[in-house]
């Protein structure tokens, strides 16, 4: 423990009595700032000075505590930095140098003043007793035996090795980074910067989330650009798609309830009876992968009925005819319903609705193209869309996801490698979906070396020349994250060097030797922006770091000090850094433009949003295609070696009885927040949920523990029966419980889905395209 | 005051609209996050509604606190009258009163007041009074972000609140002695098509 | 099963015992002034005052120190026993604060006629009344709302046949002779009502509601209602049948019956709050 007071027990910041609470509620805790002499008064009777008196006979028979006031706190912006649909706009409350706590700012119309069940635990994640304090080396990984050490031994010990393999090796290849979406706030892209700035190096490459789906529209229309979310309310029709915003965008609901309550109809498609489905009007559970062959068949329905946006096929678009002809020749719609189990007059009533509803929208989740046909399937529903004149509409939309706001400098990931480094001379494509010097690379000389992220584990055996010797983890959790775990410990085993910069003693920490304390949310500046709705939000320090931690870039200055120390010029990351300036050196013109500001310090008035032509994507119709044109037909897509139209690709074989489902859980993101005790409260363990029929065929009754198993590995939990799930489901939650060696990628393997290379540098994974069997534990 | 004091709620209730709330447990959190409880102690909790009540699992929820009832149990079982009713209904407990004698807990059939095994003393939720006050929400109304919860006055609901709000749903006790003042819209089912 | 209130457990039981024992008093007393045990000294070792009248010194102070110990118990059932004068705030609603009262005066009668050592008729029938008076505001506290299946006069019914029970095991250690038989008599009466009363109220609760069905339930499903029923009413049933006069060692096992069902009723009876969310 160092410096900074207050949280330091287990109750948080107000210590022990805890139900202080940020007001003072009106009968405890002895008043603590400054105050009138009414509010003295109030606070001796409330701090129970009065009370001492036989059975409190003095006391007033009236509850009038001093009312809250916003005054007796100073106030941040914070903005969520999580790889969530929301990227919430936060205001923090701190008194004395405490976060109190935190609420959405109101300011935003979509974030509207709440969080949601994870954003309110933020008070106790920056003061949780299990963060990690200090740089910490583990003397044998997985050992436990952590002892803690000084920043500057800690930096010399990484910055020593790193210039041990360049000395081996000729070149820094050997050291890779693996990071992804732990925090999004822009500054941390220095983490990237910090790799550049030593030379070229290794990098994992690509995106578990959303790559197959990018693609997919950047087949069709050029680009990805969902309509703005809040627009959903002006739809007619909402089909949502493989997405469950009911846990995984909270703050959309309120658009779907708004479409609805102006006479929409929502209908919810997933093969599990999600929260979201639960709302819906219609729920949908058709064979899980089936949607690109449910998607095709509603298309010829609506083909058949001559529902066609003839006016946008035949201008905005190009391949529809053979789309059309396609569909006439290899669709039927009793195809889709064996296909998909859902019946055809079902796909038919849907599929008509939905084509005569002005504007109608479908969102497509990024669940439903975690497989091996996934691109195919987004492409496919893409078309019904389009081919329904929905694209471009305002309540419209192929909704995906949008990069439209994150048109910042990139200042601290842009860095220069050292002069006369050698690095990677093979071919290099962009580094995942947020790469903005993907087109600068292909004019140098050397590049870095792209490693597939989605196989992680198997990339990192197979590197040669050099092998990867070193690997920096940052804003990501590679254990819980990274697909077959047991492969993913050989790879480990095979490092030389694991550093981990993190906040908790991860799975991947254990197999650090190093890890390194990263500041949460109000301990840095940043800045952040969503890729679903069009709010931009400034993040200002709130409090001093906790401990000993220090931010992203922070930590890149500090190595660079060492490697010049050591080795001058090794690095040319600046050594001298301050967050709040680099926060700054993020925005450009173009970013005020967008936003209506004049200047970042408008955003301390509130987060600002991106003002566009229209809240409909695409609203000019003009696409970013090859042809310019909406494209049915994409000689692009043929060229990358898929089919060029939206053809039905059929799914993964199973390999094993029931099919394994291993979505997002309400309580997390990926391994973040399920491992706090406030979180605990609500969710203490995870659970496979099971079909009565499959229960009762494995004789397993509710709650028994059970072993679920393939051949990537076993997990063993306790089994909840549920008819939300198909009888050929096994569905559990990814989470990392603090407690519980439980984890999902026992059971996941690290089969690609089809697309993803094009945009982010690799295929995607088909995460929900697995399988397992069940047995009593 | 004065002027305001004909206009004041004669009874502030939580309206649950299970119809629209998610299950998310944003309030239950946005209220530890106001209020910081032991561990352990939570004011408000989502009860998942038996499949007998919603026929799919953990897919409907009560979102339950404090009722603030008429006649409130913990009250009347209070020996040390930590209890006190607000002229606009609210019910607080008075912690720095309280003995810790668990007889409010005892009582009250919902739950309500819990054991803070630190202070060895009751507590519940306070419908943020001090809030209330200051003319802001409920911790826990501000964050539902599907507007699930909401704060109203059971001595004048809107017609619409009137008309769909229930006092004893199923899987709620029926407690009309002590009358929580507590109002549910239950929630309808999809049209449910599976393979 | 929740926690079992020991504090609570001790202070009713053991309370509800000194009321039994004054109240038995009083009712031998009764009986005395009908000539009954004139005669016949006590043959237990019990400090023989003579048996001139029911109540000896001894027994009064047995009754008063059970009771000191049955308040000093129910202290350590507060988070802040500093705060326990303070109970008495709110006569005019709680029934707590009615029953610290009430027993904080049964208490304080026990105490003077254990100090005087001479209780005259109106002392024992004072006794005897606030006891009983006592005995009631337990019956109305520890039927909470919360509790469907004790919301009704079944506590009350408990307590007295713990009263009865208690009172007449122990006070068959100081009775004379001539009380014996009558106790007896309502120790046998008192442990075939409480099997009747055990057996049949779980049952009861199990064709009601559905939290005095989880209640039953739970009843059924502890050991230690199970002990008791056995050990606490059936074997001193088949003794006190066969029995003459009630053996000395009933009372400690009568204790143990009680203590063990009143774990029961304090840690198996289900609150309505664990019901939430399911048919009620």
């Amino acid at each position: 423990m160092s410096k900074t007071t207050g949280p330091t027990g287990p109750t948080g910041p107000t210590g022990p009595t805890g139900l202080n609470g940020p007001g003072g509620t009106p009968s405890r805790g002895a008043p603590s700032r400054s105050m009138s002499r009414r509010s003295f008064l109030k606070g001796l009777i409330a701090s129970g000075a009065l009370a001492t008196l036989p059975c409190g006979l003095l006391l007033p028979r009236k509850a009038s505590a001093a009312p809250f006031n916003k005054a007796d706190f100073q106030i941040f912006r914070n903005a969520c930095p999580r790889n969530c649909y929301d990227t919430c706009s936060m205001v923090t409350y701190v008194r004395d140098g405490v976060v109190r706590f935190v609420e959405g700012a109101p300011e935003s119309t979509f974030t509207a003043g709440g969080l949601c069940v994870k954003g309110y635990a933020y008070p106790r994640r920056v003061y949780s007793p299990d963060r990690i304090k200090y740089p910490m080396v583990q003397d044998g990984r997985g050992s436990g035996n952590w002892r803690r050490v000084s920043w500057d031994e800690a930096m010399e010990r990484i910055a020593r090795k790193l210039l041990e393999i360049k000395e081996k090796d000729g070149n820094l290849l050997g050291l890779a980074l693996t990071k992804y979406s732990g925090n999004f706030g822009i500054t941390n892209y220095g983490v990237e910067g910090m790799m550049s700035s030593l030379g070229y190096t290794t990098r994992l490459v690509g995106t578990p989330c959303w790559p197959a789906g990018i693609d997919a529209q950047n087949y069709d229309m050029g680009d990805m650009w969902c309509n703005d979310p809040e627009d959903m309310e002006k739809s007619r029709y909402v089909i949502i798609w493989g997405a469950n915003p009911a846990w995984c965008s909270v703050h959309s609901m309120k658009y779907v309830y708004a479409a609805r309550d102006r006479g929409a109809k929502i209908v919810v498609i997933d093969p599990v009876l999600t929260q979201t489905s639960a709302k819906g009007d219609v729920a949908w559970q058709p064979e899980t992968g089936s949607d690109g062959a449910l998607a095709l068949g509603m298309a010829r329905h609506v083909l058949d009925l001559g529902l066609v946006d003839r006016d946008f096929v035949a201008n905005n678009a190009v391949g529809f005819e053979e789309f059309a002809a396609y569909l006439r020749q290899n669709v039927t719609v009793e195809w889709a319903a064996e296909k998909s189990g859902i019946p055809a007059d079902e796909i038919r009533r849907v599929a008509e609705e939905f084509a005569t509803a002005k504007p109608a929208t479908i969102w497509i989740g990024y669940g439903m193209q975690r497989h091996v046909n996934g691109g195919a399937a987004v492409r496919a529903i893409d078309a019904l869309v389009a081919m329904t004149g929905n694209v471009g509409k305002v309540g419209g939309g192929a909704r995906y996801g949008h990069l439209q706001t994150w048109g910042f400098n990139y200042h601290a990931m842009i860095q220069k490698a050292p002069a006369g480094s050698i690095g990677f001379t093979g071919k290099a494509g962009p580094k995942g979906e947020f790469d903005v010097t993907a087109g600068a690379a292909a004019a140098a000389a050397y590049t870095d070396r792209s490693l597939n992220i989605n196989k992680t584990a198997q990339e990192l055996l197979d590197a040669q020349n050099p092998p990867v010797r070193v690997l920096w983890s940052s804003c990501k959790n590679p254990f819980a994250q990274d697909f077959d775990r047991n492969k993913l410990e050989k790879a480990f085993d095979k490092l030389e060097m694991v550093v981990s910069v993190e906040q908790f003693f991860t799975e991947t920490v254990r197999h650090s030797d190093i890890v390194l304390p990263v500041t949460t949310l109000f301990e840095e500046w940043t800045v952040n922006a969503s890729y679903w709705h069009y709010w931009v939000s400034l993040n200002e320090q709130a409090i001093a770091p906790m401990h000993e931690a220090k931010s992203n870039i922070e930590i890149a200055a500090l190595l660079s000090r060492h490697m010049n120390r050591l080795s001058p010029g090794s690095c040319t990351y600046p050594q001298d850094i301050d967050t709040k300036e680099w926060m700054e050196k993020e925005f450009n013109k173009g970013v005020y433009d967008l936003l209506g500001i004049s200047h970042w310090q408008d955003l301390r008035k509130g987060p600002a949003k991106a003002r566009m032509p229209s809240s409909a994507s695409w609203s000019d119709r003009t696409f970013k295609t090859p042809s310019g044109k909406y494209e049915f037909r994409s000689d692009l897509c043929a060229s990358h070696g898929h089919k060029a139209l939206p053809e039905y690709k059929e799914g993964r074989k199973a390999y094993a009885p029931y099919r394994l489902l291993t979505p997002h859980s309400k309580f997390a993101i990926h391994s973040q927040f399920a491992n706090l005790d406030w979180m605990e409260e609500f969710q203490t363990e995870p659970f496979v949920y099971l079909n009565p029929a499959l229960a009762r065929a494995k004789g397993i009754a509710d709650l028994d523990t059970v072993r679920v198993f393939n051949p990537t590995g076993e997990v063993k939990l306790r089994a909840k029966i549920t008819n939300t799930v198909p009888g050929d489901c096994l569905l559990m939650y990814e989470a990392w419980f603090r407690k519980l060696d439980f984890n999902v990628q026992n059971l996941v393997d690290d089969e690609s889905a089809d697309m993803g290379a094009y945009k982010t540098g690799a295929p995607g994974v088909a995460i929900h395209d697995q399988f397992a069997d069940v047995a009593i534990a | 005051m004065t002027t305001q004091q004909t206009s004041l709620p004669r009874q502030r209730a939580f309206l649950v609209d299970v119809e629209r709330c998610i299950g998310c447990f944003t309030c239950a959190m946005a209220c530890k996050n106001y209020y910081h409880q032991e561990t352990g102690v939570v004011w408000r909790q989502l009860y998942p509604l038996d499949e007998a009540i919603y026929p799919h699992r953990e897919r409907a929820f009560f979102s339950l606190a404090c009722n603030h009832c008429e006649n409130p149990a913990c009250l009347n079982a209070c020996p040390v009258k930590a209890y006190e009713k607000r002229e606009d209904g609210v019910v607080v407990h008075h912690q720095d009163r309280c003995i810790g004698c668990g007889n409010c807990i005892r009582s009250c059939p919902y739950g309500a007041p819990r054991y803070n095994p630190v202070l060895k003393k009751a507590e519940k939720c306070s419908l943020c009074h001090e809030r209330l006050d200051a003319g802001e929400q409920p911790a826990c109304v501000q964050s539902c972000p599907v507007r699930a919860l909401r704060l109203v006055d059971i001595a004048a609901l809107s017609t619409a609140d009137a008309a769909n709000a229930v006092q004893y749903p199923a899987g709620y006790p029926e407690m009309p002695q002590v009358n929580p003042s507590t109002r549910f819209i239950m929630p309808r089912t999809p049209r449910v098509v599976r393979r | 099963m929740q926690n079992i209130e020991l504090p609570l457990v001790l202070f009713t039981v053991l309370s509800q015992a000194a009321v039994g024992m004054a109240l038995l008093l009083a009712v031998r007393s009764c009986g005395c002034a009908g000539g009954a045990c004139a005669a016949t000294p006590t043959t237990a070792g019990t400090a023989g005052t003579g048996g001139n009248a029911p109540g000896s010194r001894t027994e009064w102070l047995t009754a008063t120190i059970v009771m000191g110990v049955a308040l000093l118990a129910s202290l350590f059932h507060l988070g802040h026993p500093e705060g326990a004068v303070r109970t008495l705030a709110h006569l005019e609603k709680a029934w707590l604060s009615r029953e610290i009262l009430a027993f904080g005066a049964f208490a304080a009668l026990l105490a003077v006629a254990a100090v005087t050592g001479k209780a005259g008729a109106a002392l024992r029938g004072a006794a005897a009344l606030v006891g009983l008076a006592a005995l009631y505001t337990s019956g109305m506290t520890y039927a909470p709302p919360a509790m469907p299946a004790l919301h009704n006069a079944a506590p009350l019914g408990f307590f007295l046949l713990s009263a009865l029970l208690l009172g007449a095991s122990f006070g068959s250690w100081f009775a004379g002779e001539g009380s014996q038989p009558m106790l007896r008599a309502v120790l046998l009466g008192s442990l075939a009502a409480a099997l009747a009363v055990y057996v049949i109220v779980p049952c009861v609760w199990a064709s009601g509601g559905t939290v005095m069905q989880m209640t039953a339930r739970a009843w059924l499903a502890s050991p230690l209602y199970w002990a008791r029923l056995v050990l606490g009413i059936v074997v001193p049933l088949v003794v006190m049948i066969r029995s003459p006069r009630i053996p000395r060692w009933m009372g400690p096992l009568v204790l143990l019956g009680e203590l063990a069902g009143r774990a029961v009723f304090f840690g198996a009876t289900v609150h309505a709050a664990m019901n939430l969310g399911i048919p009620y």
